[in-house]
């Protein structure tokens, strides 16, 4: 029973965004504003039943964590920011998070995201026993990522053979980028809505399986 | 009518007759089946292969880190490597780094429990097995075994029994999920002491043999965000964890450079991705038939054959209609 009437309001609902494409209008509106209200209210209740209520209040009650009082307070100096007159205490919770976060985070983002990467740039552009197609995936790599750079270097004008058309192969390479994100978007999209039309046809008109 | 008004018209279309053309081409194929086949990826297959080579001693995470926004993507990689996983007695502990993620965990859960699913697992909740736990009996095999001489069939259809504690374990969501990853490299336990349904980690025999990340095989993380870059960094990094993922199609280019570098096993980009990963389940025996990505598949290149037509007209009408030479089109294009 409430299975059905969850998928009547999710298919309702789902049409009611749809009509969109045809034009603006209010049932569109009214679905979107709800679905902020909901995510909003759920993610709300979600975070006090699995976090707040077993790992802070749960414990706190039964007497034997009153070092969460500390984690406690400066969780709730976050609500200060609504009022104006001491909403300065909310600095302290950010400050803290924000630091925290920077420590931890830093020297292991470097590594992953900047020095790793790095790594994986350099390539042998040919060894013995490497095929030839590796070798131009080398070679395309490594000029690739060289005239992007280019592209992005501002302190000279890009003239010349070096600035010049380092940068024009530069603007090439990135448009293959943009085209390769842009074919993958196309396939996101066109996946976001085939999930919705089994979900139509299939969960709650029964006529595909 | 000009010819050079033909091609205004062309470039000026109203965007609602595409968008009835794109929703109709999206809706057939689900009626005709043109059978388009699916070849699976290196990207897919070394996912595909690495947890294939995983036993029950093994154990391993899928972070379900999207939203509903996401699911028609995503939901189907992870749902695919669940499977996968129970099919070869591999322990799965679920994480979510979002409450709304949370609930996506829990409709995996409910999708791949539903007897109504084809290929279906039958759920034992972690209550229902305590008198076999506490007489010691875990070894999946024994298990199953002594849980059956109670008189306890499988229902017609089910793949195999799952066992909450041993087979899965659903963490669920927890907040500053990075740092939730790092604190689960020293101990899971400290991170969640109790799951999502409220059950004692301590008491879970899977938690007994992994205690925490470093006694885990791999992370699939499905994300319809740069969520997944926080178990390279957090995970990966630093204690060296193969990691798998399992990302949108418009973050698939994006997360290329992670798989180059030899940061992550292997990528499912898309539906496509989850697609080929369910190919492979079904070549292989694991599961009977391709799912739901597999099924859109059909849709998803019928309707690329449309979105190329368009971009291929819109080009002739550009260049034909001489709309290259000016600097703006009519009707302020």
């Amino acid at each position: 029973m409430y299975e059905t009437i969850g998928i009547w309001v999710g298919a309702i609902f789902t049409l009611a965004i749809y009509s969109f494409l045809y034009k603006e209008n209010s049932i569109y509106r009214l679905a979107e504003h709800l679905v902020v209200g909901i995510s909003a209210g759920y993610g709300m209740a979600i975070t006090y039943q699995i976090t707040i209520k077993p790992r802070l209040v749960d414990p706190l009650l039964s007497g034997d964590h009153w070092i969460l009082l500390i984690p406690g307070i400066l969780g709730l100096l976050y609500i200060t920011r609504f009022i104006p007159r001491i909403s300065w205490m909310s600095r302290y919770p950010i400050g803290f998070y924000m630091g925290t976060a920077m420590g931890v985070g830093f020297p292991l983002t470097m590594k992953a995201r900047v020095l790793r990467q790095l790594e994986g740039a350099m390539v042998p552009l040919y060894q013995s026993g490497m095929a030839w197609y590796e070798v131009t995936g080398n070679v395309v790599m490594i000029l690739g990522t060289l005239a992007a750079l280019i592209y992005f270097f501002f302190s000279k004008p890009h003239k010349g053979l070096f600035f010049g058309t380092g940068s024009k192969i530069g603007i090439w390479v990135i448009m293959v980028g943009f085209g390769a994100t842009f074919g993958f978007t196309v396939m996101g999209r066109i996946s976001l809505l085939i999930g919705r039309i089994q979900y139509l046809l299939g969960d709650w008109l029964h006529v595909i399986e | 009518m000009s010819a050079v008004n033909i091609w205004e018209r062309m470039l000026n279309i109203d965007r609602r007759w595409i968008f009835l053309g794109i929703g109709i081409v999206s809706i057939v194929p689900f009626f005709i089946n043109f059978g388009m086949p699916v070849r699976t990826t290196i990207e897919v297959e070394s996912i595909y292969d690495y947890v294939d080579e995983l036993g029950s001693e093994n154990a391993i995470f899928i972070s379900f880190d999207f939203a509903p926004g996401t699911q028609a993507e995503n939901m189907p990689m992870a749902v695919a490597v669940m499977r996968h996983a129970f099919y070869n007695d591999v322990p799965v502990f679920m994480t979510a780094n979002w409450p709304l993620h949370h609930g996506m965990m829990l409709a995996a859960m409910e999708y791949v429990f539903n007897p109504t699913t084809e290929g279906f697992y039958q759920d034992i909740d972690f209550d229902d097995w305590r008198e076999l736990r506490e007489a010691g009996v875990t070894a999946k095999g024994d298990l199953v075994d002594a849980w059956e001489s109670q008189g306890n069939q499988l229902p017609d259809g089910a793949m195999g029994w799952v066992f909450e504690g041993r087979d899965y374990a659903a963490l669920g969501y927890a907040p500053v999920f990075n740092l939730v990853i790092l604190g689960m490299t020293i101990s899971i336990e400290t991170q969640y002491p109790i799951d999502a349904h409220e059950n004692a980690l301590g008491e879970m025999p899977m938690l007994q043999e992994h205690k925490s990340l470093r006694e885990v095989d791999l992370t699939l993380t499905c994300s319809g965000s740069a969520a997944c870059e926080w178990w390279i960094t957090y995970a990966r990094e630093k204690i060296g964890m193969p990691v798998a993922f399992g990302v949108t199609a418009v973050s698939a280019t994006d997360y290329f450079p992670y798989l180059q570098t030899g940061q992550v096993i292997g990528q499912m980009g898309g539906l496509r991705g989850a697609a080929e990963y369910e190919v492979l389940l079904a070549e292989n025996g694991i599961t009977s038939s391709t799912d739901k990505a597999f099924t859109g598949m059909d849709v998803q290149s019928v309707a690329h054959i449309l979105i190329i037509l368009l971009i291929i007209m819109g080009n002739i009408a550009f260049f034909a209609g001489g709309f290259h030479k000016k600097a703006l089109l009519k009707e302020g294009r």
